[in-house]
């Protein structure tokens, strides 16, 4: 007998009648069809004319819909329809999240440790893009800051591929370039600032008249340099930062026109700039004009400005390049003395601002990046193991009719909703993790203030929470979404989630975790080796107990060298007598604290190099206890003692480095040499008396240098400006007394920069620490989330193993046998993981070649020794599991199934 | 043939006056109609259903499904007590409306 049913379905359809009511419909008619069809072929119609004739009682197609419809009424919801092919994408997210929600809520333990995962991947990728994002890709809060650039003396034949500028030189660049709008020049100074309260010394620069405007920067009252200001003479005016001004000033806005103190002299407050105004350095205070006397303007010799300019519009960087280079080639021919050597390089001043850090910050970006991988592959691991136990109710879903797509995107939508969550609590760590972070970023990273969370960083989160959770929810959602629908209804078919695709992913995953978590590693190793070593080295000085301070006395208090003499010779007898005092020293900079101080020397007995052949010679004028103070050891010959006074003979104390350079293979005890270019210099010659051990005076990173010390007496070009103390206990616990003493002798008298030496050995490798620790915590991170997943996967895989394990040792194995075949495979994993992750290490390491200090980036040692650890981890977090395995009774194991 | 219009017209009484005595399925009714009006009338499935739930729907009729032993379940439509009254009514406005078209038209009677 034909169906009818389908016939009649067809011209109902339309009517959208609620299903009960159309199956009732169809029941009836056809029932009406089929007896029709039996009464024809009673009555002698064969079957086709039978058919044909129940058919055309339905009479024309939309006549039963017509008649139905005004009596039947469609439903008004949409139908429950199983298996319907219809979306809804709306409806069915709201249904896919509180689906999701429930879930996790059920296995709370999965939920807590996939988002702490989650969490802590993304919390990092959100704080280190933070920092990211204000360092490096917000624009400099100056006009037009991609126009700014600095600009450098190149001097690379004398070790200085971007030198400050000579007062000379910068004046001809800026009188003869067509490049740029404006250049200015700044070199750093510091003034007493006395009058009210207690006597500070305050950090400032010396400015061309025309920075502010060039920056595109106004002060927040007042207003900015005058052209005519710029002059000596005219120069007493002063502009305060904001910071200075709320601290010492009460902000007062009457502030303006008034004379204030500095070094003694009196100037007039013309403007004070806006909050967070910051340039060039952190440090920065006040700013004055530089007016070049005539001497200044015209010396080629004395190398400290630095040099910003502004190109002008439609200027290429390579453009503004090519004209210094021809200014300076050109100052080459026509001052042979002084520039034989010295060319011109310009560089952004982006780059200038962050050049030091940018390769850090990158190759840490590219860590979390990492980490959050791995964190990813964790999750997609307990996501697979958990589709294992959901494998019966998907394959039922699937098997009344759920299409796979929209299970996929159910599975999508949970691990999204996870991510999302990782996410949230992922903000809240970055949040936090930040204010931790800043605290290590070095001091001299000028927006390090302005660090902090803004929309950039969320939208950033927001993207990498959904990015995550599609990444990791992909390989679970297709394999759950796939099963083998038979095997897995069937009883004892629980295995087929794990079975052979599934052990793939698996695999795979381990193999990406090992590798990835092993590149971080040793890019941690790296740097932990670099940093152990810069910690290592020998600076030349013992620095525990060593209490320093930064004394200036002021020209116009002191104005010649007598009266400086008596008040350092004076606090040296007051504070030598302090109690807890060992012994005390001045000298004019403390190692690890400036870069300069360099003479060039004539040798006696030598013809006078080339120009640009001059030895350079680091100079440090000291009190004679200074080197027992600072624990400097002596090689040969003598320290300075009370005897090297103005009037006896010069002396000079030289280190070993300059004695080797200067006579090699020889005493250098009684040999002469005098400051200044030429043997002809009036300065007179100094007999080497002593020479004492290498001091790493400008970083630890940087090898020593040639270096003399002067005593202080005797010296005309450099004044004691920092005093050294060193005690019998905590250094700090004397810094009162010790200002104390300053004062007691001169009541207006600043002091300033008090510091333990150790600090300033520990803020001089801030930069390094900073990399160092960081990845040290992430590659950390990833070692721990690496062992949490071979340790998840090994325990699953045993447990999928039960059976066959109950069966090998019901036929004799022993548990060592057991043992080393789960060990075994763990390992096969890790091993297969390091091989890659070794390979990848061996190019990328090569990023990171900047940051190291005396280790290659592929340190033989660092990769074994990694290598060595992982390879360890894994094998632990695989042997607890199989050690459960050989627990296993052979009788349960074999009935388990 | 009767014309369609009129033949919509007298099907409401008709349904009602085959299942005023016993409930009869939709097939049933279909059948009679043919048989006792000699093949005159007769309704297509297209039609007749959608006049029996008409008839449901104004509680004139009631359907319900009823297994007996050996066959399938079929749909058995009873007159309701609203629809006796309406059956009663309608009859004997049928009466008066074919005896003033008969005036009419001058038929005599039989």
């Amino acid at each position: 007998m034909p169906d009818f049913k389908e016939e009649i379905r067809k011209r109902v359809a339309a009517l959208q009648l609620s299903p009960p009511r159309e199956a009732e419909i169809v029941e009836e008619l056809s029932q009406h069809l089929d007896d029709q069809y039996e009464q024809s072929l009673n009555r002698g119609a064969i079957e086709k004319e039978a058919y044909e004739a129940a058919l055309a009682s339905l009479a024309e197609s939309d006549l039963l819909a017509r008649e139905l419809k005004r009596v039947e009424r469609p439903v008004r919801q949409e139908p429950l329809t199983l298996g319907s092919e219809k979306t809804n994408l709306l409806g069915d997210l709201w249904q896919d999240l509180r689906f999701g929600v429930r879930m996790l809520l059920k296995n709370p333990g999965f939920t807590i440790v996939a988002v702490i995962a989650l969490a802590l991947g993304i919390g990092a990728n959100t704080a280190i893009f933070s920092v990211v994002n204000t360092v490096l890709l917000r624009p400099l809060p100056y006009k037009n800051p991609e126009r700014l650039v600095m600009v450098w003396e190149e001097n690379s034949k004398q070790g200085f591929p971007r030198d400050t500028p000579a007062a000379a030189n910068y004046i001809d660049w800026r009188d003869q370039n067509h490049v740029f709008e404006g250049m200015a020049a700044m070199t750093e100074v510091s003034f007493n600032l006395t009058g009210t309260g207690e006597p500070e010394r305050v950090d400032g620069q010396r400015v061309s008249g025309s920075l502010f405007q060039l920056l595109g920067v106004e002060p927040q009252l007042g207003r900015a340099f005058l052209a005519e200001e710029d002059r000596p003479g005219a120069n007493h005016v002063v502009i305060l930062s904001h910071g200075l001004w709320e601290r010492r000033f009460g902000s007062d806005p009457t502030i303006i026109g008034r004379p204030i103190n500095l070094d003694g002299q009196s100037f007039t407050v013309v403007g004070v700039m806006p909050k967070g105004f910051q340039f060039p350095r952190r440090t920065d205070q006040l700013w004055v004009p530089i007016a070049f006397n005539s001497k200044e303007a015209g010396q080629r010799g004395s190398h400290y400005l630095e040099v910003i300019a502004r190109m002008k519009p439609g200027i290429s960087l390579e453009q503004a390049q090519a004209e210094m280079t021809t200014i300076a080639t050109r100052l080459q021919q026509q001052y042979p003395e002084t520039n034989t050597s010295i060319g011109a390089v310009i560089t952004p001043l982006q780059e200038h601002l962050v050049g030091n850090i940018k390769p850090a910050l990158l190759v840490l970006l590219g860590a979390v990046a990492f980490v959050l991988l791995i964190a990813c592959a964790n999750v997609a691991n307990l996501l697979l193991a958990r589709a294992a136990v959901r494998q019966k109710e998907i394959a039922l879903r699937l098997a009344i009719g759920a299409s796979r797509s929209r299970m996929t995107r159910q599975f999508l939508t949970e691990s999204v909703l996870l991510s999302a969550l990782g996410g949230g609590v992922g903000l809240v760590l970055a949040i936090v993790g930040l204010d931790v972070l800043k605290r290590f970023i070095p001091p001299n990273i000028s927006q390090v203030q302005a660090i902090g969370m803004d929309t950039k960083v969320l939208i950033f989160t927001i993207l990498v929470s959904i990015a995550t959770g599609l990444l990791f929810g992909l390989a679970p959602a297709a394999q759950m979404a796939s099963p083998n629908l038979n095997d897995t209804l069937k009883e004892g078919g629980r295995d087929s989630a794990g079975g052979h695709h599934g052990n793939r992913i698996r695999g795979f995953l381990i193999i990406s975790e090992v590798a990835v978590s092993f590149l971080l590693l040793i890019g941690a190793g790296l740097l932990i080796n670099s940093f152990l070593r810069l910690r290592h080295v020998d600076p030349g000085f013992r620095a525990e107990n060593l209490l320093t301070m930064k004394i200036v006395l002021p020209e116009t208090r002191y104005p010649d060298k007598q009266r400086r003499t008596i008040f350092f010779d004076e606090l040296l007898r007051r504070v030598g007598i302090l109690p807890g005092v060992a012994s005390a020293a001045v000298a004019t900079d403390i190692p690890l604290t400036t870069t300069g101080n360099s003479v060039g020397v004539s040798i006696e007995g030598r013809a006078d190099p080339a120009p640009d052949r001059v030895p350079i010679v680091i100079t440090r004028v000291v009190s004679p206890d200074y080197f027992k103070t600072m624990s400097i050891p002596l090689l040969e010959g003598r320290v300075f003692t009370e005897g090297d006074k103005a009037d006896s003979p010069a002396a000079v104390v030289i280190s070993e480095t300059t004695a080797r350079l200067f006579w090699p293979g020889e005493s250098a005890l009684g040999k002469h040499l005098k400051v200044g270019f030429r043997s002809t210099s009036p300065n007179p010659w100094l007999t080497v008396v002593g020479v004492v051990k290498d001091v790493r005076q400008y970083e630890l990173i940087i090898e020593p240098k040639p270096q003399m010390y002067l005593p202080y007496q005797q010296a005309e070009f450099f004044e004691p400006r920092a005093l050294v103390v060193r005690t019998n206990f905590d250094p700090l616990s004397l810094a009162a007394t010790v200002r104390q003493t300053v004062w007691g002798i001169d009541k207006d008298q600043p002091v300033s920069d008090i510091s333990s030496m150790e600090e300033i050995v520990s803020d001089s490798v801030a930069r390094q620490r900073f990399s160092m620790l960081l990845l040290g915590v992430f590659a950390g991170l990833a070692l721990v989330l690496a062992a949490v997943g071979i340790y998840g996967v090994m325990s699953y895989s045993v447990a999928q193993q039960t059976r066959e394990i109950g069966i090998r040792m019901a036929l004799g194995a022993q548990r060592s046998d057991v043992l080393k075949m789960t060990v075994g495979q763990g390992l096969r994993f890790v091993l297969t993981g390091v091989a890659i992750g070794l390979v990848a290490a061996f190019i990328l390491t090569r990023v990171m070649s900047t940051l190291l200090f005396g280790v290659s980036p592929t340190d033989p040692v660092t990769f074994v020794s990694i290598a060595a650890v992982l390879i360890g981890v894994a094998v632990l977090a695989s042997y607890i599991p199989a050690l459960r395995a050989t627990r296993v009774d052979p009788m349960f194991a074999l009935r388990y199934q | 043939m009767l014309d369609r219009e009129l033949k919509k017209g007298s099907a409401e009484l008709l349904i009602l006056s085959l299942v005023e005595d016993r409930p009869r399925h939709g097939y049933d009714i279909g059948q009679l109609i043919e048989l006792r009006s000699r093949g005159v009338l007769r309704f297509n499935v297209a039609s007749l259903y959608p006049l029996l739930y008409r008839l449901e729907k104004r509680g004139w009729i009631r359907g319900r499904w009823v297994e007996k032993p050996g066959q399938r379940r079929r749909r058995y439509y009873r007159l309701t007590p609203t629809g006796k009254r309406v059956l009663a009514a309608q009859r004997d406005g049928w009466q008066e409306f074919v005896g003033a078209i008969n005036r009419i038209t001058g038929i005599a009677h039989a």
